[in-house]
Formats: structure tokens, sequence, C-alpha cells
């Protein structure tokens, strides 16, 4: 039997089909884990958020547009992220910032974290999940652009500069 | 030629076609700043290659596996209502969902009026299940003044049919008991009081019929009624029963042996 799609898949979740969200769910949460993970740091809240991009996947089912399934995971465990900084910054009252830090936790740094992982930390989140998602996740430009709202021009553009940090600031850490 | 380091990343990727490639390549042979760039490039993607992917733990399937049942088994009708909620306004679907919940509302609505006429259905089909139990009373009791004693047999035996008889079926049972001529038929009617033993009407009955009937048989059917529902004054009639010189030797007996037992 041929394999069906994301897109096949997503449809028929969308029309009621629960049941094919499990395959959704065995292919891509590790994905959505790890993007999480790579953004954030923190295990436990990239599994808190992997669950919760997996409950909005069924929730907002019938909202699917038959567009590009990768794409509209990605969006929605970005926003799941987002949302989670917003509320927590604004319980903290920190407000000289509006984007999102990766919170390594100090002292693991040296077991559980890779230096290309600490050197993405560097990055600014906008620049980190720009490399995140092409690097590890291999989403190519042009979905990029619609994940974040921008043109595959612009993302090709601040890809470009976004490596280049990042390859300074690694090459100095090793 | 000016530095490649811009296209360094589209070379390593594969992206250029051959002539962009052989361009950057014959360029790397002669500037030694290019091909340093690229070196270091390349161990930044060796890297990438090399980070591990993590797995997280049984946690989250579990809690999805959850969700995902307990999402099943919400009603239709709620999902429907959230998703038209969920939807950016002006939307097309929008509408259309809007058509399809009106529908859905019409189905819903013939359903539930279906459902009502089942109902009634169900109503109408008790009644008549009440009639068929009047009938059946009534062919009972006609059954039972029939001539033929096997008619009147047929008629006690049709006392199966009813769970929670009347006082008039009772009676009527009674009444066989009592005045029957033929000993199979007041015998069918004790076996069929036997069941209701434990109403007043009928251990008094059965108490009554000990001091009148005279068939042995009945007597005993009657004497191990009266012992199953530990009726405390048929004691009386029993003792009778043994003073009376025409009981039978074996009907006497019978009692001797269940006497102990009442009292």
């Amino acid at each position: 039997m041929k394999e069906l799609t994301n897109e096949e898949l997503m449809a028929t979740v969308s029309v009621g089909n629960l049941d094919m969200l499990k395959v959704l769910f065995e292919r891509h949460h590790k994905h959505v884990f790890n993007f999480l993970y790579k953004m954030c740091g923190d295990k436990m809240l990239s599994e808190d958020l992997t669950q919760e991009v997996f409950y909005k996947l069924m929730k907002y089912r019938t909202s699917y547009n038959h567009g590009n399934f990768t794409s509209w995971m990605f969006t929605i465990a970005r926003n799941s992220l987002k949302t989670h900084f917003r509320q927590h910054k604004e319980n903290h009252e920190d407000i000289s910032s509006v984007t999102y830090a990766l919170t390594l936790v100090q002292d693991d740094i040296e077991s559980d974290y890779s230096t290309l992982q600490k050197a993405l930390a560097t990055l600014s989140a906008s620049d980190r999940e720009l490399i995140v998602l092409h690097r590890f996740h291999g989403i190519r430009y042009q979905e990029i652009a619609a994940i974040i709202n921008s043109t595959p021009g612009a993302v090709k553009t601040k890809m470009s500069r976004a490596m280049q940090k990042l390859k300074s600031v690694y090459l100095k850490a090793i | 030629m000016k530095h490649v380091t811009d296209s360094l990343t589209d070379y390593l990727d594969g992206l250029l076609n051959q002539e962009e490639s052989a361009a950057i390549a014959s360029h790397l042979k002669e500037c030694s700043t290019c091909k340093q760039a690229l070196a270091q490039l390349k161990e930044l993607f060796g890297a990438f290659e090399q980070e591990d992917v993590l797995a997280p733990s049984k946690r989250v399937r579990e809690h999805f596996l959850e969700a995902l049942k307990s999402e099943q088994t919400t009603k239709v009708a709620t999902t429907l209502e959230n998703n038209i909620n969920v939807l950016p306004k002006k939307s097309g679907v929008r509408i259309l969902l809007k058509i399809a919940a009106g529908i859905a509302l019409l189905f819903g609505a013939f359903m539930l009026g279906r459902n009502q006429n089942e109902r009634q259905a169900n109503q109408s089909l008790a009644t008549q299940e009440y009639k068929m139990l009047e009938m059946q009373q009534t062919a009972m009791i006609s059954l039972m003044g029939n001539q033929s004693p096997s008619k009147r047999i047929q008629g006690v035996n049709l006392i199966t049919k009813f769970k929670n008889p009347d006082e008039e079926i009772i009676n009527a049972l009674v009444n066989r008991l009592f005045l029957d001529k033929n000993m199979n038929v007041r015998l069918t009617a004790v076996e069929a009081l036997s069941m209701f033993a434990k109403s007043e009407t009928v251990k008094l009955a059965f108490i009554k019929a000990l001091a009148t009937e005279k068939d042995p048989s009945i007597q005993i059917a009657i004497i191990q009624n009266l012992v199953r529902i530990q009726a405390q004054n048929a004691a009386e009639p029993m003792k009778y029963l043994l003073e009376q010189e025409d009981t039978q030797p074996f009907v006497k007996e019978e009692i001797n042996r269940v006497l102990g037992e009442i009292i």
C-alpha cells in the first residue's frame, strides 16, 4: 500500500478520521519536540508544548487549509512557544525584551548541550529559528517564509547573515 | 574574480547549477581565504549532522493518545460549533459551515422527530401488550369456565403469561380449586396457585381447601405448598385431616412427617 502523504492524512483528519492523526503524530512528534528543544533548551517545556501542538492540530483540524502540513505544524509549534514566553514574561514583569531567549540551564551546560546548541543559543530567537527550521528540519526558504510571514528572498538574506554569526560563534567555541 | 564566501553555503548544499559550481571550484583553487571559509563552513555543517535527535519521554505519546480518545468521544455537535468559532471571519468556509450546521440542525430535528415517533410507537406497543394481557385474561377466565376439562386445564395453565396477576385471576383459580369437578383441573390449579403462594388469598385458599378436598394427590400437593410457605395456621386443618377416617394412610404419613417442620 502506498504511504499517504502528510497532506492526505491531515485532509482525512480534518473531515473527522481522527485515527489518522496517530500516524501524523508518529511521523512528526520527534521533529516538533527537537525544534522546540533547540529553540528553548528546556526538555520538560518542549514536551509540554509538543503535546500542545498535536492537541491544537486535533482541535483546529477543520481549519486545515490543505497547504503544506509541516509548515502548518511548525507555525503552530512556533506560536505555542511564543505564547508561552509572552505569558512567562508577563508573569515575571520582564519588559526589557519582547523576544524570547534560550533558557539554558546553567548547571547542565557542560554535560547536556552540544557546542552547536550553545552557539545557537547566542543568536536571537528569530535567527535561531531560521537555522533550526532550515538546517535541522530541511524546511525550504519558501515554506519558512510562510511560517514566519515573510518572503523567500528576505528569508534567504536573513538566513545567510544568521549562518555567518553562528559560524563565527561556533568556531570560537571549538 | 572576487571572493565567493556568500555562495559557499549554496555550493555545499548543491543548489548551484553546473556553471556556477565550476566557477566557484576554480576560484577555490586560487583563493586561500575562500578555501579557509569553505573548510570552516564544512566543519559547521558537520556539527549539524552530528547533532543528536532527541526523543521525548513516553508521557507525550500517552497524553496525546488520551486527548485523542476523549476528543473522539466528544459529541459531533460541540466540535462543529467550536470549529465555526475558530475559523476566521468572512471566510467562505465559515458560511459553508454555517449552512452545514443548519443542515445538521435540520437533520438533528428530523432524527429527534423520528426518535419521538419511535417512542410513541413503543408506547402504543406497550398499550397493545397491555391489551393482549387483558385479552389473555378474558380468554383464561372463559376457558376455565369451559365444559371440557382439558380446555379448563389449558385456561389454568395460561397463568404463566402473567407476572403479576390481579385479584380476579387469582379468584378464578381459587374457584377452580374449590369447585371444579375434575381432579386434574384442581391439581393444575394448585400448581398454578403455588406460584403465588406468598399471597394471603392463596394461603387461606390452600388451608380452606385442605378441609374440603378429598383427593389424596391434591391433598399432598396442598400440604407441600403450605409447608414450603411455612403457613403457621396450616397445622390445625392438617391435624383435622389426621383424625378423619377416610384420609388416605400415605396422606397421614405425609402430614405426620411435615407437622414437625411447620411448628
